[in-house]
């Protein structure tokens, strides 16, 4: 659906790359993932793709065609949001919504929407008077009030209580189930392992890794089942080549032990990220 | 078209609800109750006046007051992801404030025709007064893009008053030579005065044609290169958020 070649960018005014040559695809239905630590690239690259900044270098083709060669009638079929919640503050929740919902020929019914992500109660309050969680979350209703097929997510449920997190990530797979497509940029590990079909990894503006998270877990990962039994009181460990565990010393540590847990060696996107990126996740 | 509506709707709306029309209509009872106190012929001097600086110096004094909410709020980013155009926008802005100047034209003239029965030709107020708010949107657009913050917004406005609005102003007192003043129907408040002042009193024809061609040449030149640029510039020091 959107294919990008070699993607470069530089601000106007700053004099290194952000966004350094990189190259993917973002396929029709799938959850795309765009990972990094902070300052790698990824809400440029966002903007870049929703065409916010123009003068970047390399290809990016949307549906088969130039995304330059769209007009703003482009925007009609996707829906944004921002790292920053952003809404006219002495405007209510709903008078914000209603103002952005002119502007698009095909639109949905806000009511259920605000009701699931539970502000449909407060909805007559003034957008400034909202706590942080509760702008994010009126930003998510805006990116999909045009009822868009292309969502551009930058950490969507950064700063989102966990019940609500919870929420919108089922309303983003949601999304994808009715046939839509998401690029979504997050440093938080568990939802995009939860959320994603494929991530790319970059860091300074350069794609590091990319793969869908079972894949890369597996390269990451080692091929090892770890049991851990207790035997006289004490805690052993013992380490099994995946291929050891039909043969006989397995399945008689199973039988005659007192298994306490079994593991295998595959690694989590976090340790992944961490090796790809060479930074640590903040938090 | 029907997105420029809505843009528009959506200034008068933001202009309610930030307390700009508010401060807007005190300003303009304040004239009122200026021009309660003029007869005849001052007042046939003083309505002119009334309607240069509503559109000269509110129309900026609202274009920065709203831009400046717009870069606090970081909004335009979110307008900009929207089918709205660059033009809707900025056009938008331009039409916003010229209805507004034509609503101030339409309650002053209505006030005074029904307190003293004074009237004069409209006809020629109406364009000169959308024109000058045109010129002054963009000018107002300009500084504010080029203010860094509230204060520097205040300075650059003070900076375009006492350029180019106080010398014509000194000017009808004499305190400039003839030589020199003849050139300052090259500055947009006083072209801008001169065409206002056209429905009120006679004014050499060549001077009328002059300054509407000069007010809507500086506005098409302004709107091309200057503010459409510095727009672009601005949308992509915002995306910074
Ligand atoms: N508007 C801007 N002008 C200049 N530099 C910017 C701008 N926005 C971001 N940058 C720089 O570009 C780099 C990448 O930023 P960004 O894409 O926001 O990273 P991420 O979203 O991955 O945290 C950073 O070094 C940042 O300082
Ligand atoms: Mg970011």
């Amino acid at each position: 659906m959107i294919v990008v070649k070699n993607l470069r960018y530089k601000y106007p005014k700053g004099k290194d790359y952000v966004v350094n040559g990189i190259s993917f695809e973002i396929r029709e239905g799938e959850i795309f993932g765009f990972l990094g630590p902070s300052g790698a690239g990824k809400s440029t690259t966002q903007k870049i793709l929703i065409k916010l900044l123009p003068g970047f270098a390399g290809e990016i083709a949307y549906q088969g065609r130039a995304l330059s060669s769209y007009t703003d009638e482009f925007y009609q079929d996707i829906g944004v949001s921002f790292e920053m919640p952003i809404s006219f503050s002495k405007l209510t929740a709903l008078e914000n919504l209603q103002f952005f919902q002119r502007l698009y020929r095909r639109t949905v019914d806000l009511e259920p929407l605000l009701k699931r992500v539970g502000l449909w109660d407060e909805r007559h309050k003034k957008a400034g008077e909202y706590s942080k969680g509760m702008k994010i979350r009126l930003n998510f209703v805006r990116a999909l009030l045009n009822d868009p097929k292309f969502l551009f997510l930058d950490e969507p449920t950064n700063g989102v209580d966990p019940a609500n997190a919870r929420i919108m990530k089922d309303m983003i797979l949601e999304f994808k189930q009715r046939g839509g497509t998401v690029f979504l940029t997050s440093h938080i590990m568990g939802d995009v392992d939860e959320l994603c079909d494929r991530v790319a990894f970059i860091a300074e503006g350069r794609l590091r890794e990319e793969g869908s998270p079972r894949d890369l877990k597996l390269k990451y990962g080692k091929r090892t089942v770890k049991v851990e039994y207790r035997e006289n009181g004490e805690l052993h460990t013992q380490l099994f080549p995946m291929e050891e565990i039909k043969t006989p010393p397995f399945f008689r540590l199973l039988q005659e032990k007192e298994i306490e847990t079994l593991h295998s060696g595959e690694t989590t996107l976090e340790e992944i990220f961490i090796k790809v990126t060479g930074v640590k996740l903040r938090d | 078209m029907t997105n420029l509506k809505t843009l528009i709707r959506g200034e008068f709306g933001r202009l309610n609800k930030y307390g700009l029309f508010k401060a807007n209509f005190v300003v303009l009872l304040l004239w009122v109750f200026l021009a309660w106190f003029l007869e005849g012929e001052a007042l046939l001097q003083f309505i002119p006046f009334i309607f240069l600086m509503d559109s000269v110096m509110m129309t900026i004094l609202l274009v920065g007051a709203t831009l400046f909410y717009e870069k606090k709020e970081h909004t335009v980013n979110s307008l900009m992801v929207t089918p709205v155009t660059e033009n809707e926008y900025l056009l938008s802005k331009v039409i916003t404030n010229v209805l507004n100047s034509l609503l101030t034209v339409f309650i002053i003239s209505l006030v005074v025709y029904l307190l003293k029965g004074v009237t004069y030709t409209y006809w020629q107020v109406v364009p000169a007064v959308a024109l000058v708010t045109v010129v002054h949107t963009l000018i107002g657009i300009r500084l504010s893009y080029g203010a860094k913050d509230f204060t520097s917004l205040l300075v650059n406005y003070m900076v375009y008053v006492f350029i180019f609005f106080l010398p014509p102003v000194f000017g009808q007192f004499g305190l400039f030579d003839r030589s020199v003043a003849r050139f300052f129907i090259l500055l947009p408040p006083e072209a801008s005065g001169l065409l206002i002042g056209s429905a009120f009193a006679a004014i050499e024809p060549w001077k009328i044609v002059f300054s509407y061609v000069y007010l809507a040449l500086l506005s098409l030149l302004l709107f091309r290169f200057v503010v459409k640029p510095q727009f672009m510039a601005y949308v992509m020091r915002e995306t910074g958020v």
